[in-house]
């Protein structure tokens, strides 16, 4: 090993400038925020900026590994940096409005957010396990933080401290699975992952086992995903309208990049057996308890269950044709779920107190932009045509049906019927139930509108033009490193 | 100019409405007058450019015309493929023409949220005309669905008490059948890439594709349930008389009129062409299930007491006899069922705005409310009973047409005794109309309240006198429809004729 991490070349830095950007404008913001208070109203744009300059990076970075083929710059993970980044740039133009309403206008929001921001893109462009597993730590030690950051109500400690809790306990699984594969491989870089025989060792399946129930976690899939509901009820809205998109999406990568590494010749079946099984059970527990829930921000944390649930029949599916399929998903849930957490975060005036779905009753008449956004985003997340939940929906039962998973695209479409139940009852409320709060919501700030319709143009555009985000998605899945023919 | 508009007429009928739902959207909520007549204009506007279809239709050219293709997702051949037949052309027509005549209605009896109840009748108009004239699998899917969501507003907002239920029911009905479609029509099109190599959804090109008889027995199933749920075939017709009850007068209008015809109209346009074997193996339950809606349907029409419910039950009857000359596939019955769904969309139509007239001034549908009020309303009487005629099927108006066809057809047909049990529909839809007719209309009078009926308003009965001429149109020159008619009908037999050839031979 004489690859060591100490030499630094050009190449090195030029490809980690992106996470630098992040890391340099979360200081900055804290800096300010110190030596300059009076600039707090600043904070939102610095955030926006080193995001700007982030992608500028990543976007210019030369294509190729660097540190010792630990870090990968390809058309896969500028895709998945843009996916990221949108996420990223919705949440801080939601937060600043958000914070200003709730009288919290800190610069740790930000500098947190960003840093989260930048384990998440550790996590979806490291190619060695302790890259990916530092990453995820950084991703979650910020968001332990943001969902306690309203420090004086009792709902958001609980959910800092839940998730803390719930997620140690996952990050351990992950470590132990790194161990596992360490152990049986010699090795922590993706690349020594392919070796023929590998996926037979007991060891190497323990190993990916306890890797799925770690980012099964972070994907809130069902049967890990009990933190969710409570987590995103106390957390600022506009956190989880990033934690609920991006680091999700950040872990199926991870996954697929690691059993495309172990599992040259496709997945064996009893992975197969298992991850349809993990997809069954997610979509259907998601949608069922979600019929239940009164709560909108716990509703859109089961809806987000099920969706996780749906997206998992890429991985059922495998091969890089699945992955497209999941990256067009995202990026349809990307901008249906974090355009509606958008809204939930505009629509309700007191950001401390509990989010029940019966006080948007009326809605529709009081903040009719906010309201039909929301609507729309409802109506994509159930995957109606012309919404870009449709489009996702298109391609994912398109790859399982091709690949002959008859029977999980049928549970899928009959999960897609439940979830209907539950997604127009939002809209029923909104629309058909006279207003029990008489008072009209917060005007809508400048930066709420341009989130919502920024979500409302995205959910349109792939919607009715679905042929670009799909080239550009399979082009840059194409670029999956290590995976078989 | 002239070339440029004919070659892109269809897509001119199609989204004139939806651009006229954009521009609502810039105006302000307040401007609700204003929002009323631009809708209603651009409705008119639409049924003026949709006129040349009529005119410009080549009679004696088979296959599809006013073709447009443009590739819409390359990679996987899907397109914006559009074109129409006679049998398009006519429901084309009839939309343009009920969606006026619904905006013409709502102009005096909307009150709440124009400017929205505005934008959700032009979405829906161009809903219905683009799954009418998609000639690709995905862009029919997408435009079959849109649908739902502009009628779903339509029920939960502007309906009645029970408008929360009925508009969820009627959208998870929908779902529940069209989401099989949808594997379906994947399926279809991963079929036609391994086995050609090409990806296509345009229906030209997968319906040469031919199925074993399993899995073509199991497409066929997913996409007749979407059909016969939107039909309402019974037994999955239990949506459809609490839509109507709850819908408001101009979304019942729509919804018997246009709407339910998409189901008989996709099974003709899909169903049909891709799984011939299937369709014709099953005919048997088509025309049994047929049968049955026409008996049933009759039966508790004449039981309800809710004037709306009477219409909506009888539409399920009259939609029986459609499927049922669909069923039997002669040139005879698939005409007379197609001329039919017109005449239905007409009657219906008319009968729907009828009572939503007097249910505007006495707020109550409840039969025994009315009584003798022939002789306080002698217009809106005169015009219910033509349109009543209509339905019964009188000679001299389009009902009798359409459903003398029907049973002629099927008689021809090996299933004669479809015929004779579907004739006792047209003898007790006069039973239960008439019956109808005479309890709100002439019985003594039963309630003071109706003395002081006001009679039809202009705009009111401009609206009713339209469809009452078109009415009367078809029943004395009924050749002008159905020689549009045939040709279709003629292509579509012929087509399923070659495909189970192609498949004896295999």
């Amino acid at each position: 090993m004489n690859d060591s991490f100490v030499h630094f070349t050009h190449a090195d830095l030029l490809s980690i400038a992106p996470e630098i950007a992040l890391l340099v404008a979360g200081c900055l913001i804290l800096l300010v925020e110190a030596f300059a208070p009076a600039l707090r109203r600043w904070f939102a744009t610095i955030a926006l900026a080193g995001v700007a300059v982030s992608l500028y990076f990543l976007v210019n970075a030369p294509a190729g590994t660097t540190f010792g083929g630990r870090y990968d710059t390809s058309p896969l993970t500028v895709f998945v940096g843009l996916f990221l980044g949108a996420a990223a740039v919705l949440a801080i133009l939601v937060s600043r409005p958000y914070l200003e309403r709730a009288g919290e206008e800190r610069g740790e929001f930000y500098a947190l957010l960003l840093w989260g921001h930048l384990g998440v893109s550790l996590m979806t462009r490291g190619l060695d396990l302790i890259l990916i597993f530092i990453g995820l730590e950084t991703l979650s030690l910020a968001f332990y933080v943001l969902a306690g950051f309203f420090r004086r109500v009792a709902a958001s400690s609980e959910a800092g401290l839940k998730y803390f809790l719930t997620g140690a306990f996952g990050s351990a699984f992950t470590l132990y699975g790194i161990a596992l594969l360490f152990g049986a491989s010699g090795g922590t870089k993706l690349e020594e992952l392919v070796r023929p025989g590998l996926g037979g060792n007991p060891a190497v399946a323990f190993g990916l086992l306890f890797l799925l129930v770690g980012f099964g976690f972070k994907m809130s899939l069902a049967p890990f995903h009990a933190w969710a509901p409570d987590v995103y009820q106390g957390m600022p809205t506009p956190a989880v309208a990033y934690l609920s998109v991006a680091p999700k999406g950040a872990a199926l990568l991870v996954l697929f990049r690691v059993f495309s590494a172990v599992f040259q010749d496709g997945l064996p079946d009893r992975f197969r057996a298992g991850l349809a099984a993990l997809a069954i059970l997610s979509m259907t527990l998601g949608n069922v308890v979600a019929l239940a829930q009164r709560d909108a921000k716990r509703l859109l944390a089961y809806s987000g269950i099920a969706q996780m649930g749906y997206v998992t029949i890429a991985l059922v599916v495998f091969g890089r044709d699945a992955l497209a399929a999941a990256l067009v998903y995202f990026c349809a849930y990307l901008v249906s779920n974090a355009g509606a957490f958008a809204a939930v975060s505009a629509l309700y005036r007191d950001e401390t107190k509990a989010h029940p779905v019966a006080l948007l009753a009326g809605a529709g008449r009081r903040a009719p932009f906010a309201a039909a956004v929301f609507a729309l985003c409802l109506f994509s997340l159930a995957g109606i045509p012309a919404t870009a939940g449709f489009i996702g929906k298109f391609f994912l039962f398109k790859a399982a049906l091709e690949k002959g998973f008859y029977a999980l695209a049928l549970i899928g479409v009959a999960n897609s019927l439940v979830s209907i139940g539950y997604y127009l009852k939002v809209v029923y409320i909104l629309y058909m139930r006279d207003p029990v709060e008489t008072e009209a919501p917060p005007a809508l700030a400048l930066a709420d509108r341009l989130a919502l319709a920024l979500c409302a143009a995205g959910i349109l555009a792939i919607g009715i033009f679905p042929s670009t985000v799909w080239e550009v998605a399979r082009h840059a899945a194409a670029t999956l490193p290590f995976a078989g023919p | 100019m002239d070339a440029l508009l004919h070659d892109h007429l269809l897509t001119l009928v199609v989204f004139i409405p939806a651009a006229g739902a954009a521009l609502l959207l810039l105006f302000p909520r307040s401007a609700e007058g204003a929002a009323r007549n631009l809708a209603l204009a651009v409705s008119i506007l639409d049924l003026a450019v949709s006129l040349p279809l009529w005119t410009r239709f080549a009679l004696t050219q088979e296959g599809f015309q006013f073709r447009e293709k443009l590739a819409w997702v390359p990679q996987l051949g899907i397109s914006y493929s559009v074109g129409i037949d006679g049998i398009s052309l006519l429901l084309v027509l009839l939309t343009t023409v009920l969606t006026p005549v619904a905006l013409l209605f709502s102009l005096t009896h909307v009150e709440k949220e124009v400017r929205g109840y505005s934008i959700a009748f032009l979405i829906l108009e161009t809903g219905m005309l683009g799954s009418l004239v998609a000639l690709d699998l995905v862009l029919f899917y997408v435009f079959w669905e849109v649908m739902l969501v502009p009628m779903y507003f339509i029920i939960g907002i502007w309906g009645g008490p029970r408008r929360i239920y009925a508009s969820m029911k009627f959208f998870l009905f929908t779902m529940a059948g069209s989401l099989l479609m949808f594997l379906a029509i994947l399926f279809i099109a991963i079929r036609y890439h391994a086995a050609t190599g090409l990806w296509s959804f345009a229906l030209e090109d997968v319906t040469r594709l031919t199925f074993t008889g399993y899995t073509e027995t199991l497409l066929f199933f997913a996409f007749a349930l979407a059909f016969a749920i939107k039909v309402p075939v019974f037994p999955v017709h239990t949506w459809l008389p609490d839509a109507h009850t709850e819908a408001p007068t101009a979304g019942s209008i729509i919804l018997a009129g246009v709407l339910l015809k998409l189901g008989v109209y996709g099974y003709l346009r899909f169903a049909l062409p891709l799984f011939p074997d299937a369709a014709l193996r099953y005919a048997w339950l088509v025309g049994l299930l047929g049968v049955i809606g026409v008996v049933y349907g009759a039966l508790v029409a004449y039981a309800q007491h809710d004037m709306k419910r009477v219409v909506a039950y009888s539409s399920v009857s009259h939609l029986g006899l459609v499927v049922v000359g669909v069923g039997a596939f002669t040139t005879m019955s698939l005409s007379g069922a197609v001329l039919q769904m017109i005449n239905h969309g007409l009657s219906t139509g008319a009968l729907f705005l009828l009572v939503g007239v007097l249910y505007e001034r006495r707020h109550t549908r409840e039969l025994d409310a009315y009584g003798g009020i022939a002789a306080v309303v002698p217009v809106t009487t005169a015009l219910f009973l033509i349109a009543t005629l209509s339905s019964i099927g009188l000679p001299g108006l389009n009902g009798f047409v359409g459903e003398f066809t029907i049973l002629l057809g099927t008689w021809l047909s090996p299933h004669r005794w479809w015929a004779m049990a579907a004739a006792t529909g047209v003898v007790l839809s006069a039973i239960y109309m008439l019956t109808l007719v005479q309890r709100v209309f002439w019985n003594p009078f039963a309630n003071e309240a109706n003395r002081t009926l006001t009679d039809i308003r202009p705009s009111e009965f401009i609206a009713a006198a339209t469809l009452v001429v078109l009415m009367v149109w078809i029943g004395v020159r009924p050749n002008d429809v159905l020689d549009r008619i045939r040709p279709a009908v003629e292509t579509l037999q012929k087509s399923v004729a070659a495909r189970q050839i192609a498949e004896a031979g295999r």
